[in-house]
């Protein structure tokens, strides 16, 4: 791989707060700045789909966001929306990790279903724009990015299923098959229909209502409410 | 898809389509309007035949799923394409949801803790029906949404009801309304 950083940051026409390693002669290894290169273009990406939308991103704007040479772009990306998955992968696995340690975290399942629920809000509604990226823009990224689109919300239903465990039969017999799979949806459409309106400044305060919205089900609406409330 | 695609489909001339809408766009918009307006008809008709709330939204979903079954392109253009058609086919997609808002809100009136209902439920209600029609319409398999009815019923309920008294209602026998919405 050419050591193409060097002759990017150097470049007049990229503000210097968007180089974000140090020009010149920085003595990092080779591989260090090829893995924050491909970071910087993700991020880059981000920051313009965030601007003009997917479809009228072009690698001109994320090359320009990301501070690195269009010949950089083509070393680690072979198109837009290669890049676009790299990026779309990257939110998700940070989303994930995050939702499963906060998840882990509680001893008792409705608490953990709680503390995802807050952790997923928390980070969507601190990184508006991986929001935007990962929840509206994901469905007009082709069809690649649509299958892991849906195959991200339905990793979800694992964690509300982990709620019949221990269940009275008479909770069991109220429980469908598609119960999960009908909860997440409900939750994934109150989340992204804000995001969508630009309202990511309300995600954290739905919490309360997902939380009893999908323990009802498992523990009553009386119970449920009592843990919304926290 | 381009609008050669669309003309030679409908087997009309390009200058025809032109004729009545200026874009791909504004006849993708046309085609959501005229599918979602044909479904709410049929769900206020199911609904409205009936007197009790329960029955009326087991009805109303009733006939929504038998439009879905026996029109799927429409419906996979309507709940699936129209997601990834652009920001105004989003909007209405969103819009559209909102006009089934209003049919289960009623159910706050007959719920013992209407009341505390959290303000959102019916979005969030009418936001995983349409996942789990999406998820059967992506995997093309639209022969199996009728048998989800009792399911979806049931799931539109219980925050209202209790899954007990949802769960009944989900599958107790009807004389009249039920059967007519479902064989229409």
């Amino acid at each position: 791989m050419r050591d193409s950083a060097n002759q990017s940051v150097e470049s007049p026409e990229y503000p210097p707060e968007l180089a974000r390693l140090p020009p010149g002669r920085h003595g990092l290894p080779r591989e260090f700045v090829a893995h924050n290169q491909r970071e910087r273009l993700i991020a880059g990406l981000a920051e313009a789909v965030a601007e003009n939308g997917y479809a009228g991103t072009t690698i001109a704007h994320i090359t320009r966001h990301a501070a690195v040479s269009r010949r950089t772009f083509y070393e680690h990306f072979s198109s837009k929306d290669e890049c676009f998955v790299a990026a779309y992968d990257t939110v998700m696995e940070e989303l994930r990790t995050r939702v499963g340690e906060a998840f882990d975290q509680e001893d008792e399942w409705p608490q953990a279903i709680r503390a995802g629920i807050a952790a997923m809000l928390g980070f969507l509604a601190a990184e508006p724009h991986l929001a935007r990226l990962s929840m509206v823009e994901a469905l007009v990224a082709g069809p690649v990015v649509v299958e892991r689109y849906d195959s991200a919300i339905q990793s979800l239903v694992p964690y509300f299923q982990a709620g019949r465990e221990g269940r009275s039969k008479e909770i069991l017999a109220g429980l469908s098959p598609t119960t999960e799979e009908a909860l997440v949806g409900g939750m994934v459409s109150l989340i992204s229909r804000r995001i969508f309106a630009d309202r990511t400044d309300e995600l954290e305060s739905l919490l309360p209502d997902l939380v009893e919205f999908t323990l009802t089900p498992y523990l009553g609406s009386a119970e449920a409410a009592k843990v919304a409330r926290g | 898809m381009t609008v050669a695609d669309i003309v030679k489909r409908a087997g009309i001339a390009r200058n025809t389509f032109y004729e009545n809408f200026s874009s791909k766009e504004e006849c993708f918009l046309a085609t959501q309007e005229f599918a979602m307006s044909a479904a709410l008809e049929r769900v206020v008709a199911a609904a409205g035949s009936l007197d009790e709330w329960p029955f009326r939204v087991r009805a109303g979903l009733g006939a929504f799923l038998d439009y879905v079954v026996e029109e799927p392109a429409l419906s996979r253009t309507c709940m699936v394409e129209a997601l990834s058609a652009g920001p105004a086919a989003v909007r209405y997609y969103e819009e559209s949801q909102q006009a089934f808002v209003s049919l289960f809100r009623l159910g706050r009136d007959v719920s013992p803790h209407g009341a505390d209902l959290p303000e959102t439920l019916e979005e969030a209600i009418i936001g995983g029906v349409f996942w789990i029609l999406y998820q059967r319409l992506t995997a093309s398999r639209p022969e199996a949404i009728p048998e989800l009815l009792p399911e979806l019923v049931e799931f539109a309920l219980t925050p209202y009801l209790g899954a007990e008294a949802a769960g009944e209602v989900a599958t107790a026998e009807i004389p009249g309304g039920i059967e007519t919405a479902s064989a229409g």
